[in-house]
């Protein structure tokens, strides 16, 4: 018998209404209220305990409820974790999100809700959690929990999840490949798209069009007295590769010392190269100055229009490198370039 | 133009005395055959190895796939490749159907190799598991390239063309078991009736991205990086015009049996006169400036709008920096009022949460996406390896690799294997036989 | 990796020649390269040629830096 734990508000957790949110967080054994429901729901499984908070203790104290409630659950066992129905309460779904977020960071465990696709929640934890596509009121009750726990279920028996659209949640932002059970061949997917299309018919795309996701702007910086550092991803790096940076899908950086250097030296001489897979490497490896322009640098450096050029460059290999491994590497170049006080970067890339 | 296809379903194939073919058997006279790959000095030893689907088979490093065709007027199969260059298209032509030639490395491979399992697990990840495949296996003594990440494999590839065109002939005097038409007249000239459909063109961006000569796409021997935009009609691509790369990452890889039997074409053809009034193909590339970039998806918009195009739909063969060739088209075929749907696969990443392409616009509201190359792909050792199994980790194949500090080599000693779709030869079938999508999970 | 570096307060500029996949993966400040295999400098041109174009193009990188700007700018060659 497998073990399920649910989070629930202080309404549904039968505490009281409004006058009751600022409930502190609190666990329960066995179930309340709609945990109820959840519990006749789960096959194989039940639910052994139910977290309760408060959403303005929740909203107003994020990091100190975390902490409570996810001590509450250090010594217990559990194979799943569910939080809400939310609907459409904002304060409860951020705290559904927040709860399964922690959980599911701690615990490992999959982590399940379900809220109306109005409810702020769902942008801000769609991606780390399983967001149910639910209703807008307690009214829905007996049709958002039903669907938790029949993912639940399947989740715990390890059966083949067939995709988001599918399954009833929210995209999470993971794009991958299936084999086709009507083996429709792409051929004719295209043409049936494109008669849809031009007759004005509705039709999906198989891709969607993601949100860009956009960083706010740097704000400019006084050249005269600033230290700018060298990074790229076109894979230059010194001959030997000493630190074994892949050609393509790299998890590797280097960081290389520039120090006295005028500009950086070819491969015939022994000096750099690129590594880059994905492209001629031909005129790299004749001058790696046209990738990493450490000489035009070095001249403004003397003319006195930067400050500095930082003793190190950095650098990867960008192609085929999955999104995630780019994040990291960035994050721990950044430290370095932090620590060395560095203003400003210029990023070259192929 | 009118392309008549002459097809014999071969069942099996098995080497014999003479080279014939009969109810289904291909029997291939090893010596002769050997002879005609010979023929060019560079290739020190080559081998005909036959593998059919079921077999306990894996085969790496494999170069080109080709259909066994021969055209009646006794012109070469593949103008500017085997033989002088001419139209095609407009004739008649026989093919062996259901088999194809595969151009193997005996040991060396290269980025755009790929890799093909007969039966089991790794089979569905490529259609050339379905198929009997005629093996060319050899070594050459093109030793500039021998080391080198990128090959232009030209020995190899050249080699298998011929063979292919060899089987083919071995049906010339024989009466066809079925036969496909394909038949497009002149666009000014066509019926009422078919010029008041909405008319369509196919906008192909095959990879050519290669400054230097000898590793892109060939068009009647010519290579596309050389080349702007134009307009060319759909049976010069079924009828050996068109041959492919070495270089491409192999799941985007449009084989020249691919181009052979191009699906997408076959099914706007199957919808002229119906749904469609088939225009033809525009025939683009995929460029290295963003210049060139703009200035090839200029000429798109320009030759799909002029030709009065109400719909396109637009593949591209590649991934990554390519992207922004096949959105820029996108973009300006939407621009000029041509409704678009591309064909592509994606790059997300082995765990799914990468960028799907490398560039996007919101005017790419409608694709058919075929798959994700960097699908992890783990596989059990397979009893007969054709060609050298080292090579998917040794010789830096884009979707193998050496080492990796969690996934260990692409080879394990016990001869099971760990690589991404990358290099699974063919297989996003881009070109419209995939029945893989991509999918929110 | 440009946007990380942005996100840390660094202000960044990224050279490249595909500036529709800069634009997409979220650069602010874009300097266009001339190729992706010669970003700085054409092989098939004279040194001092290629020179002149890298000094150049690092030089608007470099002021590009200082300038504020509003929404993603490609800054021009």
């Amino acid at each position: 018998m497998k073990k399920g734990i649910l989070y629930l508000n202080q309404f549904f957790g039968q505490i009281g209404g409004e006058d009751k949110a600022d409930y502190a967080p609190a666990i329960k054994e066995g179930v309340v209220g709609a945990g109820m429901l959840l519990n006749n729901l789960l096959e194989d499984a039940e639910i052994t305990h139910t977290l309760i908070c408060g959403d303005n203790f929740m909203g107003s104290n994020e990091e100190e409820a975390v902490e409570k409630l996810i001590g509450f659950l250090e010594d217990k066992e559990f194979d799943i974790f569910f939080a809400g129905p939310a609907f459409q309460a904002g304060r409860y779904g951020n705290a559904c999100g927040l709860i399964c977020k922690a959980v599911k960071e701690k615990f490992g465990v999959p982590v399940i809700t379900s809220m109306h696709e109005e409810n702020p929640g769902v942008d801000m934890f769609k991606k780390d959690v399983y967001i149910f596509k639910g209703g807008d009121s307690a009214a829905k009750m007996r049709k958002d929990m039903p669907k938790m726990a029949k993912f639940g279920n399947k989740l715990l028996k390890n059966e083949e999840i067939k995709g988001a659209e599918a399954e009833g949640y929210y995209p999470r932002g993971i794009r991958l490949e299936v084999f086709l059970e009507d083996k429709t061949p792409a051929c004719d997917r295209a043409v049936d798209m494109l008669l849809k299309k031009i007759n004005e018919e509705p039709f999906t795309s198989e891709m969607p069009i993601p949100e860009l996701d956009r960083v706010p702007i740097a704000p400019a910086i006084e050249l005269s007295d600033a230290k700018i550092a060298l990074v790229t991803s076109g894979g230059i790096v010194p001959v030997d590769n000493p630190d074994k940076i892949q050609s393509s899908s790299a998890t590797r950086w280097g960081r290389y010392s520039i120090v006295g250097l005028e500009r950086l030296g070819n491969k015939a001489e022994g000096a750099y190269k690129t590594i880059h897979a994905g492209y001629d490497p031909a005129a790299a490896d004749a001058d790696p100055n046209i990738v990493l322009p450490l000489d035009a640098l070095r001249a403004y450096e003397k003319e006195g229009k930067i400050g500095s050029i930082h003793d190190y460059y950095y650098a990867t290999v960008g192609t085929g490198t999955a999104e995630g491994e780019a994040k990291r590497m960035a994050l721990e170049v950044i430290d370095y370039l932090r620590n060395d006080g560095v203003d400003a970067v210029i990023l070259t890339s192929c | 133009m009118k392309l008549e296809i002459g097809n014999f379903q071969v069942q099996h194939v098995e080497f014999g005395e003479t080279s014939s073919y009969s109810k289904g058997t291909l029997v291939i006279n090893k010596k002769e055959a050997l002879a005609v790959v010979m023929e060019d000095e560079h290739i020190t030893e080559a081998d005909i190895i036959l593998t059919k689907p079921g077999d306990d088979v894996r085969i790496v490093p494999v170069k080109e796939a080709i259909e066994p065709r021969f055209r009646l007027n006794g012109g070469p199969t593949f103008p500017g490749i085997t033989g002088k260059i001419e139209r095609v298209g407009n004739g008649k032509t026989v093919a062996l159907k259901g088999c194809s030639v595969l151009a193997v490395g005996k040991h060396w491979g290269s980025f755009g190799d790929g890799l093909i399992d007969m039966s089991g697990e790794g089979a569905k990840y490529t259609i050339f598991s379905k198929l009997n495949n005629i093996c060319l296996v050899a070594d050459t003594d093109e030793e500039f390239e021998r080391h080198e990440q990128q090959k232009k494999n030209h020995a190899i590839r050249w080699a298998a063309h011929r063979l292919a065109q060899y089987l083919g002939s071995i049906v010339k005097d024989m009466n066809a078991e079925s036969t496909e038409l394909f038949e497009l007249g002149p666009i000014t000239k066509r019926d009422k009736k078919v010029k008041d459909l909405p008319s369509v063109v196919f906008v192909m961006q095959p990879q050519s991205q290669i400054e230097e000569l000898g590793f892109n796409d060939l068009i009647y021997g010519w290579d596309t990086n050389r080349m702007l935009p134009t307009f060319m009609h759909p049976n010069e691509i079924l009828d050996g015009a068109i041959i492919g790369a070495s270089y491409m990452c192999c799941s985007s890889k449009w084989s020249t049996y691919d181009f052979q039997n191009c699906p997408t074409i076959k099914s706007l053809y199957k919808e002229h006169g119906k749904t469609i009034n088939f225009l033809g193909i525009v025939m683009s590339n995929l460029n290295v400036s963003l210049e060139q970039k703009e200035r090839a998806a200029m000429f798109v918009q320009q030759i799909a709008s002029n030709l009065g195009a109400d719909g396109a739909i637009i593949a591209e063969e590649g991934y990554g920096n390519s992207d922004a060739d096949f959105i820029e088209c996108f973009k300006l075929l939407e621009e000029a009022g041509i409704k678009t749907v591309g064909m592509t696969n994606e790059c997300t990443g082995s765990d799914g949460t990468s960028q799907p392409l490398a560039a996007l616009d919101v005017s790419a509201d409608a694709i058919v996406s075929c798959g994700n190359v960097s699908t992890l792909i783990e596989l059990p050792a397979m009893g007969t390896v054709i060609g050298e199994l080292e090579s998917l980790m040794r010789d830096g194949l884009s979707g193998g690799w050496e080492d990796d500090d969690v996934l260990g080599p692409s080879v394990r000693e016990d001869g099971s294997i760990i690589m991404a779709n990358d290099s699974m030869f063919c297989g996003d079938s881009v070109l419209g036989q995939s029945v893989k999508t991509v999918k929110e999970f | 990796m440009v946007k990380e570096i942005e996100k840390a307060g660094i202000t960044v500029v990224q050279m490249a020649n595909l500036i529709p996949v800069a634009k997409t993966v979220g650069a602010n400040r874009m300097v266009p390269t001339i190729s992706i295999p010669y970003p700085l400098g054409d092989p098939q041109t004279p040194k001092e040629e290629q020179w002149k174009l890298r000094y150049h193009r690092v030089g608007v990188a470099l002021d590009a830096l200082a300038t504020e700007i509003e929404d993603q700018t490609v800054f021009e060659v």
